[in-house]
């Protein structure tokens, strides 16, 4: 009978994303494009794009790209959390000014961005000059490119964390302290052995989130790099997006993006399997 | 300061020294005392971290390239956009999308996040497997053949197009968090409602409903922020200026104007203001907190 409070849901579900999937399924081993079916090429996509070191490199900077988000992240807004909870005065008002990164679109922080790093003239760059690093061009250099591209990645997710760890955090018996208190335990000590522990399931599902939301990430690095320079930060969603959009080999742009999907789906229903675990577990 | 006050204060590094000398045990009060030195680290921390909104505010308010105001300040660049952009366009189709996105994903989740909620069954178990799996595809991927798909049907460079697809990539979160708000409310209201022979739907419609505000807020929240800051779908799908969202508006003519400032964060000011006053009016009842909950309890 409740079939009628999920039906909607599925319903556009099924359109939005489970449709999508499986036409992307049987279009990467066909060789159309946007506006025609094409006829069917076997594995030709996938051997193309196995054996292009676009796709390697893009591999590689999705994995930096993402556990620099996941981590950083993480440490900054538990690291705020915990600053935070107590002995700060007006620790409401921060929590709301600290989320604004979070909460500004990403194309106005993003123009915002380029304004501070993306020419000679810009203050950061004329911040570094000052300190002594000459020529610091942050987006024009590949490795400092991909640097900006992970700060500003932490820059925006930062309150998200801090936001779930804040909840978890509340959450925590303060007894436990004054045990741990009574019992002589350096602050370090605490924060290791009681305070991690305590939010580890907050944590991990935090972590399982972000990981989720930087493998999908589109508009962050694309709004400040456009992939570039030569590459350097061309993720697979935005290396399946120049596919497709710009390159128009819609085949193969497929074909990235449907391997990217299996690789998520395996490892995000193994990680969906652990979260119960824990949750047993505690 | 007292030595009482040293005493309650007790920083990590006397602390077993005072152990030792009292000898007991003492129970401390909650200790609520402000320490100046952290809301410092956190002034700062809040300052650096704000540096790139305050830039856009700031810049939003120098005179325009050109203009031979000596002003420190002017409000020339948000008069002049209205008249250089097409940024009421922008602004009016943006906010059409986000409400109706807003209206229709909270609709929707709110009746199927209640049998998240209550429902113990192997369905339902599915249920939130398949919500994880569909949270975790790749927005790119289901992009590309809904294009191919909704150029078929007239739903490219189409307002409604795009608004199924935010309804669609809302629901898996705005389930979750409609879940997690069901599970802070006692069932037993609603056994006691059918005891007296009211039906599930009335139930659910008349008990569990009116006692969700903060959940449907939330929710709302979330569906708006969604919609409201896309810019991947919007920039696919929308080909004609006329249909621009405020995301792909403003980066166009970004990337027009590159070098106009004041003018291009007047934009960019506009756009940030009305997530921004959503959540100074409805911050309190914004909470992701409960998503862990909601996500790992079936």
């Amino acid at each position: 009978m409740l079939i009628a409070f999920v039906a909607p849901s599925i319903v556009l579900l099924l359109l939005i994303n489970l449709y999508p999937t499986i036409y992307a399924a049987s279009e990467s081993v066909r060789n159309g494009t946007l506006a025609t079916v094409g006829r069917f090429i076997g594995f030709a996509n996938y051997s193309s794009i196995f054996s292009s070191s676009a796709f390697w490199k893009a591999a590689e900077f999705t994995v930096i790209f993402s556990v620099v988000g996941v981590f950083g992240s993480w440490l900054a807004g538990l690291g705020i959390a915990l600053l935070l909870r107590d002995r700060v005065a007006v620790p409401s008002v921060f929590k709301v000014l600290l989320l604004l990164p979070w909460i500004v679109p990403v194309v106005v922080s993003a123009t915002s961005w380029n304004w501070l790093v993306a020419t000679p003239e810009s203050p950061l760059p004329q911040l570094a000059h000052f300190l002594g690093f000459h020529n610091a061009l942050f987006l024009a250099n590949p490795t400092l490119a991909k640097i900006t591209v992970c700060v500003f990645k932490v820059w925006i997710s930062f309150p998200f964390m801090m936001m779930m760890m804040s909840a978890a955090l509340t959450s925590v018996d303060k007894n436990v302290y004054e045990a741990a208190q009574i019992d002589g335990a350096s602050r370090w000590q605490t924060l290791r052995r009681l305070t991690l522990p305590l939010i580890a399931r907050s944590t991990y599902i935090s972590w399982i989130l972000m990981t989720i939301f930087c493998v999908n990430d589109f508009p962050t690095i694309f709004l400040l790099t456009g992939g570039g320079p030569v590459g350097a930060t061309t993720s697979l969603v935005v290396l399946a997006y120049q596919t497709v959009f710009e390159d128009l080999q819609t085949g193969t742009g497929i074909s990235i993006a449907f391997i990217m999907t299996i690789a998520l789906v395996l490892v995000s229903v193994f990680l969906y399997r652990q979260i119960r675990k824990v949750n047993i577990a505690e | 300061m007292s030595t009482a006050d040293t005493l309650v204060q007790a920083p990590a590094g006397t602390r077993d020294r005072t152990l030792d000398r009292t000898g007991a045990v003492r129970i401390q009060p909650p200790r609520r005392r402000i320490s100046w030195m952290r809301t410092g680290v956190m002034i700062l921390i809040t300052a650096i971290v704000l540096v790139p909104i305050g830039g856009v505010v700031g810049l939003s308010l120098r005179p325009a390239l050109g203009s031979n105001s000596n002003a420190a300040i002017t409000f020339a660049n948000f008069v002049n956009m209205f008249s250089q952009t097409q940024v009421l366009t922008w602004l009016r189709n943006s906010l059409g999308v986000t409400l109706v996105t807003v209206l229709v994903s909270v609709a929707v989740a709110a009746p199927a996040g209640y049998v998240l909620s209550r429902g113990r069954n192997r369905l339902v178990s599915s249920y939130s497997l398949m919500l994880f799996i569909v949270q975790s595809l790749p927005v790119v991927t289901a992009v590309i053949p809904l294009f191919i798909l909704f150029a078929k049907i007239g739903l490219v460079d189409n307002l409604l197009g795009i608004t199924i697809i935010y309804v669609g990539s809302t629901m898996s979160v705005s389930i979750w968090m409609m879940a997690a708000y069901y599970d802070s409310i006692p069932v037993s209201l609603e056994e006691a409602a059918w005891m007296d022979g009211c039906s599930v739907f009335g139930s659910f419609s008349r008990i569990v409903l009116r006692n969700s505000l903060p959940g449907l807020l939330s929710t709302a929240i979330f569906a708006f922020l969604l919609a409201w800051n896309d810019y991947l779908v919007a920039l696919v799908f929308l080909r004609s200026s006329s249909n621009f969202t405020f995301a792909v508006g403003l980066e166009s003519f970004f990337q027009q104007n590159s070098t106009n400032w004041g003018l291009v964060m007047a934009v960019a000011v506009l756009m940030m203001l009305p997530p921004i006053i959503i959540f100074a009016v409805l911050n309190r009842y914004f909470s992701i907190g409960g998503l862990g909950g909601a996500l790992a309890g079936r």
